[in-house]
């Protein structure tokens, strides 16, 4: 499993891609979709392989006026949970 | 309120090179002739992306023999859906692959028989398993999602951990170990396909060793044969809840077995709207909800989520479409199937040669 550093550009895995489902947005996979709300749109939505980590923290401090040391813990376990499902590549 | 469907399996053509024995198929294939043509198709596919439906699999037999597989391709990625191509992978090249990806296919999956060359071609009946692992190759050279998939059954589980293997050296996202489903040709040759109690068991300890082993490398999802389950499948998602299947002529299916079920009678696109259909024909409507439910089904509280199970089993098992499946450990025809997981349990014990039946194209 590669590393996730503060360095990192995730990007949505190859095969996997935004989409509408009415008026929402969801991401399409091989075989079903990801429908998220909140925060885990959010942090999908900055998955574009041109922010890092770290800028990603940084916005999502500053959207939700939280503690950065906490954010970069909870987007970290979500991305590399997505990781492991093929989801987000980093 | 009726839901919109999520998925279309387009099952373009029956036609196929290869002749697999477990194939899902009917055993009454439709020949050429009788196949939608292009627009037809163009235009289907752009009422179920207006319908909801998200993904679009492309299959058949093998979606390669139509010649229009790109204008397919082409028409259902700008209808805006996620497009699938299952495939045997015999009949595309380098230059085709390259003009289906530029036509926005999303995800390929390349199926196959065995990691030997002899079984794999033996099962197949067809001479195909070398230019499969070339073709897997090729697939690597473009951006893609790419997936094999491993078709199991008693005649090649006794080495899955081989076989995984060799799937793994094909470096895919991911992979599917699919074990036969007795519908079509593999019913037909159930006998030497069902796997043994014992096989299953060590299939499900190694393919958990395989995930943990790949995990972030390569997903690894595995559907098992539900003879041996404790409950039913959630077939389909539940009849006419969530997934459609135009064959071929243009008949639309809640699924693939569902001509097996008698007094059925499909509308075809050439007819309807694909709305009309999914919503008000009466193939769709028959086993939607839980109007049609018996007991123990009824009132069981796992009916939210697995919808009774599959109303094809139900009918080729007990000879009654709308009685419980028969797999399900509370239903009471539960015999039919622990007396099959015993024949084939003394089947497996007087091994000799297996005589099976290919399928075969109508000609």
């Amino acid at each position: 499993m590669p590393a996730l550093l503060d360095s990192s550009r995730p990007r949505l895995a190859v095969g996997c891609r935004w989409g509408k489902q009415g008026e929402d947005r969801v991401v399409l996979l091989p075989e079903g979709i990801i429908r998220l709300q909140g925060t885990g749109q959010s942090v999908l939505e900055l998955c574009d392989g041109e922010h890092t980590l770290r800028q990603m923290v940084e916005t999502l401090s500053e959207r939700y006026s939280a503690d950065t040391a906490k954010i970069r813990e909870n987007v970290a376990t979500f991305l590399e949970a997505l990781q492991k499902k093929r989801v987000v590549d980093y | 309120m009726t839901s919109n469907p999520l998925a279309l399996i387009a099952e373009i053509t029956h036609r196929c090179p290869l002749h697999c024995v477990y194939c899902s198929n009917p055993l009454q294939m439709m020949g050429t002739e009788a196949e939608l043509p292009t627009e037809e198709w163009i235009r289907v596919l752009r009422e179920a992306a207006r319908l909801g439906i998200l993904h679009v699999h492309l299959t058949g037999g093998e979606p390669l023999v139509r010649a229009d597989l790109k204008e397919l391709v082409e028409a259902a990625h700008s209808a805006g859906l996620y497009t699938n191509l299952i495939t045997s992978g015999i009949g595309l090249s380098e230059a085709r692959l390259g003009s289906l990806v530029d036509a926005g296919l999303d995800h390929i999956q390349l199926s196959f028989q065995d990691s030997r060359e002899q079984s794999a071609n033996w099962i197949a009946g067809a001479k195909a398993h070398a230019h499969k692992v070339a073709l897997a190759e090729t697939v690597r050279r473009f951006r893609i999602a790419f997936t094999v998939n491993l078709v199991v059954h008693r005649q090649n589980l006794d080495h899955l951990e081989e076989m995984i293997g060799f799937a793994e050296g094909l470096q895919p996202d991911r992979m599917e170990i699919a074990h036969a489903q007795y519908y079509g040709w593999a019913l037909k040759n159930r006998d030497t396909l069902m796997p043994t109690c014992r096989q299953l068991e060590n299939c499900l300890r190694i393919v958990g060793e395989a995930q943990e082993r790949l995990s972030g490398r390569i997903r690894i999802d595995c559907v098992l044969p539900d003879y041996y389950a404790r409950y039913p499948k959630a077939c389909m998602g539940g009849w006419g809840r969530s997934l459609m299947l135009i064959n071929p002529a243009g008949e639309v299916l809640p699924c693939h077995a569902a001509a097996v079920i008698p007094g059925m009678q499909f509308d075809n696109v050439r007819g309807h709207p694909l709305e009309w259909i999914w919503k008000d024909s009466a193939a769709f409507q028959r086993f939607r909800g839980e109007q049609w439910m018996p007991e123990p089904c009824r009132s069981c509280e796992r009916r939210t989520l697995d919808f009774g199970g599959c109303r094809c089993q139900a009918f080729l098992l007990t000879g009654e479409a709308s009685a419980t499946d028969p797999v399900c450990t509370l239903a009471p025809s539960h015999h039919l199937v622990e007396s099959l997981q015993l024949e084939t349990k003394a089947e497996q014990e007087r091994s000799g040669e297996v005589a099976w039946s290919y399928r075969m194209d109508r000609s």
